[in-house]
């Protein structure tokens, strides 16, 4: 076994340099390789938070937008709401009005219609009381019935002025009207009333109105005295149709009942 | 059979003899240093394959360093991460036919424990300065100073003669076999020998470390009150 001195300085030497070269070329150039990719990574780490965080406040402005959206939808939901809930009371109140009116109108349609149906209704009754009057009054013939308009036309002469009783009795003829037909004894008992009330004897014309039922009826030309059945029916007639316009207006319960 | 410990000059620079060691570990730096530019010539940030088992060398020196001693490894990078390579490379060079790895001689297993003496003195001294370093030696107490003065010759002696001791015999060992059966019988010998020299590469690269973190850290501020 030798030990060459020159050998250790050679490979002490050779190991040295090589230490040096390939911290030159190897260690250093390998390592800051490694720690510029670190730093890179880093960096993009960095960058990579700093998107996120950006992202993250786009993601809350985002966020916030939505929830302005959401409110600003509330608030216009609730205005349409209290304007539709204001359109929908003032097209009630409208209706309501109108539905009134209509109502008011139909009443006041029916009331006519009641009261046209009344007054139709007791016109009808008093034409039928006026007719089943006539047809009763038709059968009241007889002496005593004439004896009677006799007196009543006696007593409707005697009721006028004096200036009418001259006019009547100084005219040139009279007309007068009776039911039937006056046989002889009849127009002279006429004529003597007529007489005796007028205090005069007027020529008179005798003529036959069956339209009279019974009575007797004088007319000139310009004065008629009526004295019949028919005159009384029209007067009561008239009297009936007067007493109608004082009638009570229909019943408005009864109205709606029916 | 030639006498593995008996090594002759391949020829001489004047009175300075050439030894085949020395030969084989310009090959080997050649080797090293062309790969090392070619590989870093053309490095990017999104490595290749052989840059990224070059990073991976890199970041796994850097481990172990940072496992070791605690600190940053840039400062040891260079030191410790060549020598693993260079002792890894050289014992590996005994697979080449006719080669006798530059570690299996006694100079450069020798040259390299001095080389790890000094630098423990340097990153000693610059890590804790000469007093720092210096009073390490007295650390558990005064008494210590003569051992640890000779510890620190006789691991490093250990050292030398560890890595020696066993490429030499690995050698030796493949050399005897190889003249009895040169066919196929070496092989497993020789791939147990590629083992050995990993794991001799390793152990002297930590040891490395492990002695100059200990003299760093022996200086180091904090115990200088003990």
């Amino acid at each position: 076994m030798s030990f060459d001195y020159w050998t250790l300085g050679f490979q002490a030497v050779n190991v040295l340099v090589l230490i040096w070269l390939l911290h030159r070329f190897f260690w250093k150039p390998v390592s800051g390789m490694i720690a510029q990719r670190q730093t890179n990574a880093a960096s993009l780490l960095l960058e990579a938070e700093a998107t996120r965080a950006k992202a993250e406040a786009a993601l809350a402005k985002v966020a916030a937008t939505r929830d302005g959206l959401a409110s600003e939808r509330e608030a216009m939901l609730a205005a349409a709401q209290a304007e539709a809930k204001a359109t929908r009371a003032t097209l009630l109140e409208e209706t309501r009005a109108e539905v009134d009116t209509l109502n008011d109108a139909a009443k006041a349609a029916r009331l006519r219609a009641a009261k046209t149906l009344k007054e139709t209704a007791v016109e009808d009754a008093q034409g039928l009381a006026v007719t089943i009057a006539s047809q009763l009054a038709a059968r009241l013939t007889g002496e005593a019935v004439e004896a009677a308009f006799l007196g009543w036309l006696e007593q409707g002469i005697a009721d006028l002025s004096a200036d009418e009783r001259d006019a009547l009795g100084k005219g040139s003829s009279l007309d007068l009207v009776c039911a039937t037909d006056p046989d002889e004894a009849a127009q002279e008992r006429i004529k003597s009333v007529v007489a005796k009330a007028l205090g005069a004897e007027p020529e008179l014309r005798f003529r036959t109105d069956p339209s009279l039922i019974a009575g007797f009826e004088v007319h000139s030309p310009h004065f008629s005295l009526r004295n019949s059945w028919s005159a009384d029916l029209a007067r009561l007639s008239q009297a009936l149709a007067d007493s109608r316009k004082d009638l009570p207006p229909p019943d408005e319960t009864q109205t709606d009942a029916a | 059979m030639d006498n593995p410990l008996q090594t002759l000059p391949l020829f001489q620079l004047g009175p300075v003899p050439i030894m085949p060691a020395v030969v084989v570990t310009w090959a080997i730096m050649l080797v090293i240093v062309g790969l090392a530019i070619l590989l870093t010539h053309r490095l990017s940030v999104v490595p290749g394959p052989v840059q990224a088992a070059a990073e991976l060398l890199v970041t796994a020196v850097d481990a172990q360093i940072r496992d070791v001693t605690g600190a940053e490894p840039a400062p040891y990078r260079a030191f410790v991460g060549t020598l693993f390579l260079f002792i890894l490379v050289a014992n590996w060079s005994s697979l080449i036919p006719g080669i006798t790895p530059p570690t299996a001689t006694l100079e450069t297993p020798a040259a390299l424990a001095a080389l790890v003496f000094v630098s423990i003195i340097w990153f000693g001294v610059k890590g804790a300065g000469v007093g720092g370093f210096l009073r390490g030696f007295a650390l558990p107490n005064p008494a210590m100073i003569p051992l640890n003065i000779l510890e620190s010759f006789t691991r490093i002696f250990s050292m030398f003669v560890r890595l020696f001791g066993n490429v030499m015999s690995g050698a030796f060992v493949i050399a005897i076999v190889g003249s009895l059966a040169a066919l196929l019988v070496p092989i497993p010998l020789m791939v147990l020998d590629l083992l050995t020299g990993a794991v001799q590469a390793y152990i002297f690269a930590i040891l490395a470390m492990v002695f100059i973190s200990s003299a760093v850290k022996k200086g180091a501020p904090e115990n200088k009150e003990t």
